[in-house]
């Protein structure tokens, strides 16, 4: 009258296993549960005795215990409900002892026995695949993502009844009931995909923004876009995914745990293919932006890991908020510590913000910008200075004249932009070999002379640089970083003056405004 | 009375005692009594009040600069506000260019405001003065700065505007020196400019145009000594005899500027030149100025000019996206 089932849970994007322990006895009737329970896994006692019974099995009046094993590790989620559901089946004796061994459960119950999608599926499958367990049977809306794990059967149910079935059926012909999931493609993207994405041949004229924005990509140096309302600043930045380089499977998966971590997958899909781009509101709380809750989950810049992070309307963000990212941007993920636990998220985004130049959004063209120095002061304010040192490329778009918005094609599409930025990944991927710098952007002071020399008139040519803007250590070594892109991109070995130039036209700096 | 604070001595003086500038006995509502670190304008020299906006263009900074130094080195005392913008470049440039000047508060003398023009403020203790009617120890008020701006146009023989708009506070102060028999020159703008609205309606009015440096200086001078003398001949001869100085300096001087500019034209090569001609006071974009050439060129390309102008301390970069002229 004693079953084992397992199944499994989430610490971070990290999985582990939980056996279910369910024993029936003479006694009292009663359901109990134990092993460190979070409120919606105590719950789950009322939905599996009533899917039980809806599905046609009568619970007998008897003593059930359940222990979800290892005990001492706070559980969250409701993905433990079919586990239970079996466990007290085997118990009853409904199916053989063995049918339940070396399957891993996963599912969330219907009171009328439905098995319902749960989060997280992807790295628990590929959990119980590195433990040696052969079988999933997960909720049949999360068999996608489970079926990219290779060396493990995931089939997908979609009612308990189906479940009991397959466990009754000894042969394996007649366990056809709920089919394996089919592995989807992997890191490719469909062409379908392709065309729905948007397309820089869209944006008119800004070709200041939409160079930067091949920059950035190239390099995946962090941006900011200042300019008027209606510029094209959150235009350009939906299209900067589309022209960074397709996902391998590697950041594919990534991608994917974190998606099915937060349970933003969608129905029924499997590897995310495309790059994410998160563009929330500035009114995000600092637990929401980089992660937390009592047993944590990915904040927005994990969710964005691989991709975008979009912010508009830069200065309107909580301080609080941008400040608590410096460290994720710095060291490409982030830690989240909580009484439940303390985990990691990878958080290696692209940083892209937006602003208005000034309250009225004007500036500097004082005919038309009321707003005087200390209210422009007051607005660059409350941009954190932390962030901005983090940002290596600053472009203002200008107010789209009417004609340009009723003039048709001729702009370069994304399809020829990526081309350049996948040549300059290229070379980048050739230079940083053996290295910890993946990027341009990754560089630091310690190896910029390694990765950025300077020839002898570049070198004079950038000191000169330097005195004329007045720039700051930091800000020289930014451009200096920015221009190995842009050499990069023109497939130059040396740094040019040229690309020191351009470079230096792209530079953040606060002194404009101040 | 002698306050001893941060090293420096603030100074008190009533109306009734000898020291109290003449200048000011003679204005309506003239203050009670002053506080001072420093010195008070020399009442045997002329001295100018050099206002305008706070939120100057390129232009007026432009301007009050080369203002600011043709004063210090003719030796006609600067008098302003010490705020952003005009008054604190001006002054900047005048104490630059060896003349003296006066930060006139509306705060206490011992309070800088606005403090990021506190390196101008320790040098007007040494080459020149700050002045204020306001107990030390009063912080910056709004209030208090149309009052303070009585006091900057009753110190000065002439008052120069170089940029304002409209509505603004320059403008009061305008009202008030004339209010106080004091001359006016407004330097002219564009009709376009709303920062320069408030100057072209004070030409359009009376007031006087300011054109040429050493002119204005000249006037300066003529309006100083028939004030002081009360009659013109005095002032002629005074005049005749700067006349010929300046004739033998600006002569020189003149070519030199003429003989400078056409060198940086020369040294410019042709992409760089046009560039240099399509820039403006008023801040451009790169479209902008691309629309301002013959040739046809990639923004890429105009981007890298600029910033070899701008490097070259020809242009300067006002926004991530915008250049203006710049001038030495």
């Amino acid at each position: 009258m004693f079953s084992t089932v397992l199944s499994g849970a989430l610490i971070g994007v990290s999985a582990y296993l939980v056996s279910a322990e369910v024993d029936i006895a003479q006694g009292l009737p009663c359901f109990s549960m134990v092993g460190s329970l979070g409120g919606e896994v105590k719950e789950s006692r009322e939905r599996v005795s009533v899917a039980l019974k809806n599905a046609g099995f009568e619970l007998p009046p008897k003593r059930i215990t359940v222990n979800l094993s290892p005990a001492d590790k706070r559980k969250d989620g409701t993905a433990f409900d079919l586990a239970i559901a079996i466990g007290i089946l085997e118990a009853l004796g409904y199916f053989e002892a063995d049918a339940s061994k070396d399957i891993l459960f996963l599912g969330e119950l219907g009171l009328d026995g439905e098995v319902k999608k749960v989060r997280g599926v992807l790295p628990i499958v590929r959990e119980a695949a590195k433990r040696g367990i052969r079988q999933c049977i997960v909720p049949a809306v999360n068999a996608g993502e489970g079926a990219v794990i290779p060396g493990i059967r995931v089939r997908g149910a979609a009612h308990i009844s189906e479940v009991f079935a397959f466990l009754r059926e000894r042969e394996e012909s007649m366990r056809e009931l709920i089919l394996p999931a089919q592995g989807v493609g992997r890191g490719e993207e469909s062409s379908e995909e392709r065309e729905k994405q948007l397309d820089f041949a869209d944006v008119y004229g800004q070709e200041g923004a939409k160079r930067a924005a091949e920059i950035a990509a190239a390099g995946f140096h962090n941006l900011l876009m200042v300019g008027p309302p209606g510029a094209g600043k959150s235009m350009i930045a939906k299209r900067i995914p589309g022209i960074m380089p397709p996902l391998t499977l590697e950041e594919s998966l990534e991608v994917t745990t974190v998606a099915s971590v937060a349970g933003i997958l969608e129905e029924g899909s499997g590897l995310v293919t495309k790059r994410p781009f998160c563009s929330p509101h500035h009114t995000i709380s600092q637990p929401a932006l980089v992660g937390g809750s009592i047993n944590p989950r990915p904040g927005v810049i994990s969710l964005a890991h691989r991709g975008v992070l979009f912010l508009d309307e830069l200065p309107e963000f909580q301080r609080a908020s941008l400040d608590a990212m410096r460290q994720p941007l710095e060291e490409r993920k982030v830690y989240v510590s909580r009484m439940g636990a303390s985990v990691v998220f990878p958080s290696e985004f692209m940083l892209v913000c937006a602003m208005n130049p000034c309250p009225c959004g004007y500036y500097p063209d004082r005919n038309r910008c009321k707003c005087t120095e200390s209210q422009i002061k007051r607005y660059m304010g409350k941009v954190s200075g932390p962030i901005l040192d983090r940002i290596d490329l600053c472009v203002e778009l200008q107010p789209v004249a009417i004609s340009g918005l009723h003039m048709g094609s001729g702009e370069e599409s994304s399809e020829a932009i990526r081309k350049r930025v996948l040549r300059a990944r290229e070379r980048q991927a050739e230079r940083f070999q053996g290295s910890h710098c993946r990027f341009n952007a990754d560089i630091d002071v310690t190896n910029i002379g390694e990765f950025c020399a300077l020839g002898a008139e570049e070198k004079a040519f950038a000191e000169k640089l330097y005195d004329s803007l007045q720039l700051s250590a930091r800000a020289y070594h930014r451009i200096i970083k920015v221009a190995r892109t842009i050499a990069d991109l023109e497939g130059a070995e040396r740094i040019g003056t040229e690309h020191l130039m351009e470079a230096s036209f792209y530079r953040p700096s606060l002194e404009y405004w101040i | 009375m002698q306050i001893k604070e941060n090293k420096q001595e603030i100074w008190r003086l009533d109306q009734g005692d000898a020291e109290y500038p003449d200048r000011l006995r003679e204005i309506p509502s003239s203050p009670k009594r002053l506080f001072g670190i420093g010195r008070l304008p020399d009442e045997n020299l002329p001295s100018v009040a050099m206002i305008g906006a706070r939120d100057c263009s390129e232009y007026g900074k432009y301007v009050a600069k080369g203002l600011g130094t043709l004063l210090g080195r003719e030796g006609i005392q600067v008098i302003s506000g010490m705020a952003r913008g005009i008054d604190g470049i001006g002054q900047r440039a005048a104490l630059e260019a060896g003349g003296s000047s006066f930060g006139i508060l509306g705060s206490g003398v011992d309070i800088c405001y606005p403090a990021e023009n506190r390196d101008l403020y320790e040098r007007l203790m040494i080459c020149g003065g700050i002045v204020s009617e306001y107990e030390p120890g009063t912080p910056a008020r709004p209030q208090n700065f149309a009052a303070r701006n009585r006091i900057v146009s009753g110190l000065a023989d002439v008052v120069v505007v170089v940029e304002a708009r409209m509505k603004s506070g320059t403008l009061i102060t305008v009202d008030m020196a004339l209010e106080q028999g004091r001359e006016v020159y407004a330097v002219p703008g564009r009709i376009t400019e709303r920062l320069s609205d408030g100057c072209n309606s004070l030409i359009r009015f009376g007031a006087g145009m300011l054109l040429d440096g050493k002119d204005f200086v000249r006037e300066v001078w003529d309006v100083f000594e028939r004030k002081r003398t009360g009659n013109t001949r005095l002032g002629k001869e005074i005049r005749t005899k700067m006349k010929e100085c300046e004739n033998l300096r600006s002569g020189k001087e003149r070519g030199d500027e003429k003989k400078k500019d056409g060198d940086r034209m020369t040294q410019l090569p042709l992409p760089l030149s046009e560039i240099y001609d399509a820039l403006d006071f008023a801040p451009k974009s790169v479209s902008e100025i691309k629309r301002g050439l013959t040739e046809q060129y990639e923004d890429r390309q105009i981007i890298t000019y600029l910033m070899q102008l701008c490097m070259e301390e020809m242009a300067v970069q006002v926004s991530p996206g915008q250049f203006c002229i710049r001038k030495k």
